[in-house]
């Protein structure tokens, strides 16, 4: 019982950061109907981003001082990751907005594998896993119950914290703001958008941005809870986003975050109880995966996809 | 660019290109840049960079013959009738530029600084910028002349003369991939040179076919070749077979070529299910490894799960069948996802049977010990990774596992072209094109979909097991998600749904590699940076599948015959301009 509900407690960790990283995809495919394949990159890079804030930028005497050192890397990572999304979406994207639909998804993976390899070539050791400095207080609270202990640390109060509040916020700025709304009206149609004064390149510039500033917060939340950021993180965690924002249907918020820690539960507790333990983990999110796009392709939440010309 | 045509008047074409071409056997003659390799046993860049022509000056070779040459056919093109003369030029002229710019860089960024080899030859070594220059006249005397379409030969001739010139240009084709393949020798750290001189030859090789293509030579003889198409695929893999008798025949050259021809045949097995029937696959890599593993454990390895050691013929038909099975289930999904979703799809796929593999799943796979010592293939009594001596000639070590793969690739190739023009194929084309009204055309887009799975998978399996005995061990990290991106990338670059594309691609993608061994590391990024730049500036690849709209080009959708629109470009180029 007790390792059942540290499981799930570790589920819900990974599922937070899941979730971060799913707001930018469903934003991103809600308004353009592109599968932004390298949104798991701009995620590993906001988390180099932010490593490399707190090495190369951050005066040593400001280090030791979480609350100082801890928002100046998430601006960092959040920054690096902002200003590489709307370099991508302008050179890359924006010119094939009018392709075919498979034109942008190869482009997408040429991004992802250009931005990995540029990371894993020119950070400093970054062939390997690289240490990340423990950025936040870095304390355990633990529980006997169940006939076990039940732990989760300040970093993981964090990271779940984070993530809840950061979906509520966009949630309230897309339905309430004024650019939320232009967001909303591009997503329906960007033609009729515009003639009602919308200008859809800066909406999708900033569904864009706001989608890569999610991504790096998470990098570096990533990175303080697990210790350490590596090349491979990308690819796996943009594979899981994007199961999550289709698990809870492409285009919803509340879709992203829910699909984000079901991601999280079935991790850890696939690894835990089914067959195959951790080896097989990612195999079982695969299936899910699959099991969704061929039987509910519009998620839990999602409403059924438009037929499109 | 309009501004630019504005200045450049029409009657400045002429002398703006003989001026390059002047410039251009001038550079060749000037000193170039150059540096010496202490590694490479302080050889200069190639051999003699320096001006040369005063003591020997009928010896040019290398990149200043090729330089003298492009600036001597400038010369004449500008000034003798020559049909679509400007877009010639800025053919020539690209080649210019490429020959210039690789040759400088090259030995600048190396350490060499801008100058010659010996002082006395001067400070700055500007033979290579002369080049560079007198390409961007031709270029320029080519768009001040307005350029025109390719030219087209309409020359009928007798049979017995097409032939023959089916065959001498297959050979000289054969002979430029020997020399190509031979360019600079084999790369590696003992050898710096090998990327650029291949690079650069290239480039002289690419402004070169560029010239040709816009005189209406290549689109003559392809046009010669369709018509009299059961002879040059004869003509074809003889050529191919005859490559380990050319300067090419080496161990290495041979295990390469080996290693291209698997990617090949899995890659035009990959042609049908994206170019043919246009359903994006980014898992397929698990098809040629399921078919490894497959003729692996019927090979008689120690690590095999079957104790059995199955003749190669019959592994081989098994590993297929096995692949075609799982190309099936794989492809099942299509029947209810669709475009970018579908990708996802078979994306999972191959990340499932990577683990699964990794896992080492039912004992099947060795997991993370592979299937280490897979035989050779032996037939005869005859080991196919020894060499073989026919009379008094002795082949390279490989050979037997080159020819079976031309064959296999031969093989894979009739089974597509004969498939595009069946009916399955036009019904694959219909369904790229546009699902819904294929269907009201009463296409059974479900079976012909989970077939082009099937068959693809099928292809990839036949070289899966071609490739378990050719590199003897078989581990899972053969067939990651990368090697799937690789494959789509050669797909792409040659162009989708086109076979000769997915062989250059193929090609294209495993000898670079080998001749910039030097820049390996960023051999992936450079994958990506392709595919993101032939997105957008050459959706529909090299050799562009002809007859069809790609599905990536939406070019010819305003009504413009597609034959008009096949602007082919001038290599180095990137301006395809629909007009």
């Amino acid at each position: 019982m007790a390792t059942l509900l540290q499981q799930l407690i570790n589920g819900l960790v990974l599922g937070a950061a899941i979730a971060l990283i799913a707001l930018g995809y469903t934003m991103v495919y809600g308004i353009i109907q592109l599968i932004n394949f390298a949104h798991g990159e701009v995620f590993m890079v906001g988390g180099f981003a932010s490593l490399a804030t707190y090495s190369y930028v951050l005066p040593d005497s400001w280090k030791s001082d979480w609350y100082l050192a801890l928002p100046l890397m998430a601006v960092g990572g959040a920054l690096v990751a902002v200003v590489l999304a709307v370099i991508m979406e302008r050179f890359a994207y924006r010119p094939l907005r009018n392709a075919p639909r498979l034109a942008p998804l190869i482009t997408a993976l040429g991004v992802s594998v250009v931005l990995k390899e540029a990371v894993r070539l020119w950070y400093p050791g970054a062939t390997a896993p690289v240490p990340y400095p423990r950025a936040f207080v870095d304390k355990q609270f633990s529980v006997e119950a169940f006939g076990g202990r039940i732990t989760i640390g300040s970093t993981a109060l964090l990271m779940i914290a984070v993530s809840l509040i950061g979906a509520v916020v966009l949630q309230t700025y897309i339905s309430r703001s004024r650019m939320g709304r232009a967001m909303r009206a591009t997503a329906q149609d960007p033609d009729t958008a515009r003639l009602m004064g919308v200008n859809p390149n800066r909406t999708i510039v900033l569904t864009f941005a706001i989608g890569a500033a999610l991504a790096g917060i998470a990098g570096v939340l990533y990175g303080i809870h697990y210790t350490n950021v590596d090349t491979e993180v990308g690819f796996l965690y943009g594979i899981f986003a994007f199961t999550a924002a289709v698990l809870g249907g492409v285009g919803s918020i509340k879709g992203a975050v829910i699909g984000g820690f079901a991601i999280g539960l079935i991790k850890s507790l696939a690894g835990q109880y089914l067959p195959g333990g951790t080896s097989y983990d990612l195999v079982w999110i695969f299936i899910l995966l699959i099991v969704v796009l061929v039987f509910r392709p519009q998620g839990l939440f999602g409403e059924p996809e438009r037929v499109r010309a | 660019m309009s501004q630019l045509k504005d200045v450049l008047k029409p009657g400045l074409a002429r002398p703006l290109a003989v001026g390059g071409g002047v410039l251009a056997v001038i550079a060749a003659l000037l000193p170039w840049v150059t540096y010496k390799f202490a590694q490479y046993g302080g050889d200069n860049y190639p051999a003699a960079a320096s001006l040369q022509f005063f003591d020997a000056p009928f010896q040019l070779e290398g990149y200043r013959l090729h330089t003298l040459i492009l600036g001597v056919v400038v010369v004449v093109v500008a000034l003798a009738p020559v049909p679509a003369r400007h877009r010639v030029l800025r053919a020539l002229g690209w080649g210019l530029v490429a020959v210039g710019v690789i040759n400088t860089v090259f030995a600048a960024v190396e350490g060499g600084g801008l100058g010659a080899v010996t002082a006395a030859d001067g400070a700055i070594a500007f033979g290579g910028f002369a080049c560079v220059v007198a390409g961007v006249l031709a270029i320029l005397a080519g768009i001040a002349g307005g350029i025109e379409h390719v030219h087209v030969w309409r020359a009928k001739v007798a049979t017995p003369v097409a032939y023959l010139v089916l065959l001498v240009s297959f050979v000289v084709l054969l002979l430029l991939v020997a020399m190509m393949l031979n360019a600079g020798g084999q790369g590696g750290v003992g050898n710096p040179y090998a990327g650029p001189i291949f690079l650069s030859l290239l480039g002289f090789l690419a402004g070169a076919l560029g010239a040709l293509h816009g005189v209406g030579l290549t689109g003559w003889i392809s046009k010669l070749s369709d018509q009299h198409k059961v002879f040059s695929v004869a003509v074809l893999v003889l050529c191919a077979l005859a490559l380990p008798f050319t300067e090419a025949g080496t161990d290495y050259w041979m295990t390469t070529a080996a290693n291209i021809g698997i990617y090949a045949a899995t890659a035009i097995g990959l042609n049908i299910v994206v170019g043919l029937a246009g359903l994006l696959d980014l898992g397929y890599v698990a098809f040629l490894g399921i078919g490894a593993f497959v003729a692996a454990n019927f090979s008689g390895a120690a690590a095999a799960a079957f104790g059995v050691e199955l003749p190669f013929v019959l592994a081989a038909i098994i590993a297929a069948v096995v692949a075609g099975i799982f190309g099936a289930i794989v492809g099942s999904p299509t029947l209810r996802v669709r475009g970018d979703y579908l990708a996802i799809v078979t994306l999972a796929f191959g990340e499932i049977f990577k683990k699964a593999a990794q896992n080492n799943i039912g004992g099947l796979t060795g997991g993370a010990n592979a299937i280490p010592n897979v035989p050779p293939i032996n037939w005869f009594g005859q080991s196919f990774d020894k060499s073989l001596t026919i009379g008094s000639l002795e082949l390279p070590s490989g050979v037997l596992y080159y020819v079976l793969i031309i064959v296999l690739v031969a093989l894979v190739m009739v089974v597509f072209a004969n498939l595009k023009n069946a009916r399955i194929g036009r019904a694959w084309i219909a369904i790229r094109e546009d699902e819904d009204a294929a269907r009201a055309m009463g296409i059974k887009t479900g079976q012909a979909k989970i077939l082009a799975f099937l068959i693809g998978a099928t292809l990839a399996g036949l070289a899966g097991a071609v490739f378990a005995h050719k590199t003897s061990t078989v581990a899972y990290d053969s067939f990651q998600f990368i090697e799937s991106v690789t494959l789509l990338a050669a797909v792409i670059l040659g162009g989708m749904g086109s076979i000769p594309g997915a062989v250059l691609g193929a090609a294209l993608l495993l000898v670079l590699p080998e001749k910039l061994r030097e820049f390996s590391d960023y051999r992936l990024m450079l994958f990506g940076l392709a595919l993101i730049l032939i997105m957008r500036f050459r959706p529909q690849g090299l050799v562009p599948d002809r007859h069809r709209r790609a599905e990536l080009a939406d070019e010819g959708a305003e009504g413009v015959p597609i034959e008009e629109l096949n602007v082919h470009d001038t290599p180095g180029g990137s301006t395809a301009v629909a007009r």
